[in-house]
C-alpha cells in the first residue's frame, strides 16, 4: 500500500499575490527571491490569467527516467526528489518536465523542485499561505 | 545581518539623460523608506522655488524594507512630488501606489528613483537589474496605459512591472494617474500629468535579485500567524460571510480577504479586479452614496449604468489615466446641472446620466478636447472659470466637493462616507494639517471605527473606552465630542507616515482593532483591541535592526514635519487651512453635528498647539526642529517666514 501526495492547483481562483512563491524561497533559501522558488505564478496580462507552474509528482516521472546520473527517486510519499550530490546539472530533468516546474538555481548552481516541503510540520508552505485555495494538498491512500 | 534595504538609488537627469546609481544609506535608515525617506529626498532635492512643471521638480519613488518580502501587503510602491491638482496653488504631496511593481524594482536592486529634469522627446526608463537606460518612447505616446504596459511586456518580460501614464498624463490632465498593472495607480495626486510635462511615459524594471531577510525563520512565523487573521478590513466582520465570496489582491504579498476588493467581468468573461473605489465602478451598486443634503447642499445620487457598462467603463478609466475617484464628484455634480435645468455648458451639452455621453466625456478629458479641457482642470478651478456663467449654487456644490485643496471630498463626515462624532473632528485636524486628503493615510487606523460606532453605539462606546485608555492613556479619547482629538489625530497620521514608509497597507494596519471574522464574537468582547506592534516586528525580521516604538515614532514625526515644510516653502499657511471651516459647518450626514467657525478655530488652536506648531502660521517652531534633529531647516523655515511677514 503507498501513498500520494501532491499539490493541486486552480488557476482560476489565483490573485497573484506570490505568497507561495515568496514563502517558498524564503522557507528554503531565507531569502525574498522568486528566482529561487520552486514554484512560479506567471501572469498573462492581456487575459488576466495566470500559469502555476509545480512539480505534479507524475507516477512515472519523465523528469526521473531522462536523468542520466540516477540522481533523482521517487520517495515513500511518491514525492519526486533530486539527490544533489548525484546531480552532474546536465539539466535533463528541467528539459523534460512536461510542466516546467523544474528550475535552475544559478547562484548556487543547482536544480531546484518542490519537496512538499520534506520535514515541515504544516506540510507544505505555500498551501498553507494561499488565500484563495488556488494551491491545495491532495492525498491519496493507494491500495 | 541586515536585509530589506537593496542599498542603492536611482538618480536620473532626463534633460541631461544621465543615469547614476548612489548608495542610499545612511538616510535610508534614518528615514526607514517609503513616504519617510521620500519626504526627506523631496526636502534635499527639490529647491524651494520650484513650481509643478519645472523640470528641476523631481518624480520621487521610493520602496520600504518590507517591499519585496513576504511581509503581508508590503509590496507597496510610494511616489511623491509636487502635484499640479493642489488647489490653489501646487504643492509637495504624496500617492502610494499597490501592486507588484516596488518589489520588482527592488529585485533589480534598488530602493528608489529620484528622476528630474525634462526630456526632450517622449522617453521611456528600461531597468533590468543593473542595466538602467533612457529609451525612446515615440512609438508608446499616445497609447493607453493598459496598451502600454501589454507592450512593454512582450517587449521585456512578462515578469516585467510597468508604471505608466495614459493619454490624460501626456495631457497634463490635473487629476491624471501613473498607471500600474490593471488600476493600481497613484491616482488622486495628478503625477501623471508630471510624468507628461517631462515626456516620461513610462518604467519598466524587471529584476533577478533577492531581497537579503536576515531572520527569515521569525519572519515565516509571524505571518503564517497573521495569516490565520483571514480579514484585514475589520468593516468585514460587520457584514455577513459569503456576501462576498471572491477578493482580488491589489499588492503582492496580501494575504488577506479585504472587503475593499472584488472582481467585476468584461462581456467577453475576463475578470477585472476592482479595489477601494474602483468597486463602486464594477461591482455594487455603491453611486448612491454620493447622495446628501443639508447647509444649503445638495448632492444628488450618482448613476450607475449597470455593470455591463460600468465594466468596461471602469477600465476605460484606468486606461486613460483618469483618478477613478473623479466620477464621484463631477457625475454628481453635472446631475444637479440637469436637475437646475442646465443642459449644456458653453455650448456643449451635458448628459451625466447617458453612459455614451460620460464615456465620450472621459475621453475628452483624458485628450483636453472640448468640454473635457475646462474640466480636465479638476472641478474646483472649472468653478472658478464658470463663475457667473452657472447658478451660484452650482459654484458653491463644486467647491465644497472638493474643499479640501482640491481633493475629492471624502471621511469627513458629510460627503461619500458616514462618520459621526468623533470621527470627522479627527478628520478634520488631518484636513488642516496635511498635504493632501487624509483618505489615503487612514483607512483603518480610526475613521473605520465609526462603523462600529454607527451599528451598535452603546457597545462601540463601551468597547472605545477601553481601547482608549490602553492606546492613548485617555478613556474619553473616543467620546462622541469635541475635546481633546489632537492627540489620536496626531497618532493616526503617524502611524500612517509608518505603514507608508515600511511599508504595509492602510486597509490592513495598524491593527488598531482586532480583525474579528463574525460580528458576535465582537459583540462579546470587550478588549477589542488589535495587535498593534506587529510593523515592529516584520520590521526587525526583515531588517535585523531592533526598532521600539518611540523611535519609529519619532522617524514618523520628522518625516511629517518635512511635509510640513515642504508646505510652507508653497505658502501654505493658517489663513489657508482656516477656509476649511465653512465645509465643517455643513451638518453631518450621519448625526447632523457640526461646528462653526469659532470652535473650528480653537480646533486648529488645539492641534497647532500639540504639534509643536506656531499659532500664526502653523509652521513647525525652532525648538521642534532642534528637538527632531532638524536644525539645517531652521534658516530656511526663518527666511520663509520674514518673506511672509513682508507679504502681509
Amino acid at each position: 500500500m503507498g501513498s500520494i501526495k501532491r499539490i493541486v492547483t486552480n488557476k482560476k481562483v489565483c490573485r497573484d499575490c506570490q505568497a507561495c512563491v515568496l514563502g517558498c524561497s524564503i522557507y528554503h533559501e531565507k531569502e525574498s527571491n522568486v528566482q529561487l522558488a520552486r514554484l512560479k505564478i506567471i501572469k498573462d496580462m492581456a487575459r488576466y490569467e495566470f500559469d502555476i507552474s509545480i512539480c505534479k509528482h507524475c507516477k512515472n516521472p519523465k523528469c526521473m527516467k531522462e536523468c542520466p546520473s540516477d540522481a533523482m527517486y521517487l520517495d515513500e510519499r511518491g514525492v519526486v526528489i533530486i539527490i544533489d550530490e548525484k546531480c552532474t546539472r546536465c539539466g535533463a530533468c528541467q528539459e523534460n518536465c512536461p510542466f516546467d516546474a523544474i528550475y535552475y538555481n544559478s547562484q548556487k548552481n543547482q536544480y531546484i523542485k518542490c519537496d512538499l516541503c520534506v520535514g515541515r510540520e504544516n506540510g507544505p508552505l505555500c498551501v498553507e499561505l494561499c488565500p484563495v485555495g488556488a494551491l491545495r494538498l491532495k492525498q491519496k491512500v493507494e491500495g | 545581518m541586515a536585509g530589506g534595504w537593496m542599498g542603492k538609488m536611482l538618480y536620473i537627469d532626463l534633460s541631461k539623460g544621465e543615469v547614476e546609481a548612489r548608495v542610499s544609506q545612511p538616510s535610508i535608515r534614518s528615514y526607514i523608506g517609503g513616504r519617510a525617506l521620500a519626504a526627506h529626498l523631496a526636502w534635499k532635492e527639490i529647491s524651494p522655488d520650484t513650481d509643478v512643471y519645472d523640470p528641476e521638480n523631481c518624480i520621487i519613488i521610493t520602496t520600504g524594507p518590507l517591499t519585496g518580502t513576504l511581509a503581508p501587503t508590503s509590496g507597496r510602491t510610494v511616489m511623491t512630488s509636487i502635484s499640479p491638482r493642489v488647489y490653489p496653488k501646487p504643492w509637495y504631496t504624496h500617492s502610494t501606489i499597490g501592486g507588484w511593481f516596488g518589489p520588482q524594482l527592488k529585485y533589480a536592486g534598488f530602493d528608489g528613483i529620484v528622476i528630474r529634469g525634462k526630456a526632450a522627446s517622449p522617453v521611456y526608463i528600461d531597468i533590468r537589474d543593473e542595466s538602467v537606460k533612457i529609451a525612446d518612447a515615440s512609438d508608446l505616446w499616445g497609447l493607453d496605459a493598459r496598451k502600454t504596459q501589454l507592450l512593454l511586456k512582450e517587449r521585456v518580460s512578462q515578469e516585467a512591472q510597468i508604471l505608466t501614464i495614459g493619454p490624460a498624463g501626456e495631457n497634463r490632465v490635473r487629476f491624471a494617474t501613473v498607471q500600474h498593472a490593471e488600476e493600481n495607480a497613484a491616482g488622486h495626486s495628478g503625477f501623471g500629468a508630471v510624468w507628461g510635462s517631462k515626456n516620461l511615459k513610462a518604467i519598466v524594471v524587471h529584476g533577478t535579485r533577492g531581497v537579503p531577510v536576515a531572520y527569515s525563520d521569525t519572519l515565516l512565523k509571524e505571518v503564517t500567524r497573521i495569516r490565520e487573521q483571514k480579514y484585514s478590513n475589520l468593516l468585514g466582520f460587520l457584514y455577513d460571510k459569503g456576501d462576498h465570496k471572491e477578493f482580488a489582491a491589489c499588492s503582492q504579498s496580501c494575504i488577506f480577504d479585504c472587503f475593499g476588493n472584488f472582481y467585476g467581468y468584461m462581456p467577453d468573461g475576463r475578470r477585472v479586479p476592482a479595489n477601494c473605489i474602483g468597486t463602486s465602478w464594477t461591482v455594487a451598486e455603491e453611486m448612491h452614496l454620493t447622495k446628501y443634503s443639508g447647509g444649503g447642499i445638495e448632492i444628488p445620487s450618482s448613476n450607475n449604468f449597470g455593470l455591463e457598462k460600468e465594466v468596461p467603463l471602469h477600465e476605460l478609466c484606468n486606461s486613460l489615466g483618469l483618478d477613478l475617484w473623479f466620477r464621484l464628484v463631477m457625475q454628481p455634480w453635472f446631475i444637479r446641472c440637469t436637475q437646475l435645468g442646465i443642459t449644456e455648458i458653453r455650448g456643449y451639452p451635458i448628459k451625466p446620466e447617458d453612459p455614451s455621453w460620460f464615456e465620450n466625456f472621459m475621453h475628452q478629458l483624458a485628450s483636453r478636447q472640448d468640454l473635457g479641457d475646462l474640466f480636465a482642470e479638476d472641478l474646483i478651478r472649472a468653478m472658478d472659470e464658470l463663475e457667473g456663467e452657472l447658478p451660484q449654487e452650482l459654484i458653491d456644490l463644486g467647491r465644497e466637493m472638493e474643499f479640501n485643496f482640491g481633493f475629492p471630498a471624502h471621511r469627513e463626515g458629510r460627503f461619500w462616507d458616514e462618520e459621526p462624532l468623533p470621527f470627522w473632528v479627527i478628520s478634520a485636524m488631518m484636513h488642516i494639517s496635511a498635504s493632501r486628503d487624509p483618505g489615503i493615510g487612514h483607512h483603518l487606523s480610526s475613521l473605520l471605527l465609526a462603523e462600529l460606532f454607527l451599528n451598535d453605539q452603546d457597545l462601540a462606546r463601551k468597547q472605545f473606552r477601553i481601547l482608549s485608555e490602553k492606546v492613548w492613556g485617555d478613556p474619553e479619547a473616543y467620546e462622541p465630542n469635541f475635546k481633546g482629538k489632537a492627540p489620536v489625530a496626531i497618532w493616526s497620521q503617524h502611524q500612517n507616515m509608518i505603514i507608508d514608509s515600511i511599508p504595509l497597507c492602510d486597509f490592513a494596519f495598524p491593527q488598531l482593532v482586532y480583525p474579528f471574522s463574525d460580528r458576535d464574537t465582537w459583540k462579546r468582547s470587550e478588549d477589542i483591541s488589535g495587535d498593534l506592534n506587529i510593523d515592529l516586528r516584520l520590521l526587525s525580521a526583515v531588517t535585523g535592526e531592533r526598532f521600539d516604538r518611540e523611535q519609529i515614532n519619532r522617524i514618523a514625526e520628522r518625516a511629517f514635519t518635512l511635509e510640513r515644510l515642504m508646505l510652507a516653502r508653497a505658502g501654505r499657511s493658517r489663513k489657508m487651512e482656516e477656509q476649511l471651516a465653512s465645509h465643517f459647518q455643513l451638518p453631518c450626514r450621519a448625526d447632523g453635528t457640526w461646528m462653526d467657525k469659532t470652535a473650528f478655530l480653537r480646533l486648529m488652536d488645539e492641534y497647532y498647539t500639540a504639534r509643536g506648531w506656531d499659532l500664526e502660521l502653523g509652521w513647525p517652531t525652532e525648538d521642534l526642529l532642534k528637538s527632531l534633529d532638524l536644525d539645517e531647516a531652521i534658516p530656511e523655515l526663518n527666511q520663509l517666514r520674514m518673506q511672509f511677514a513682508g507679504k502681509k
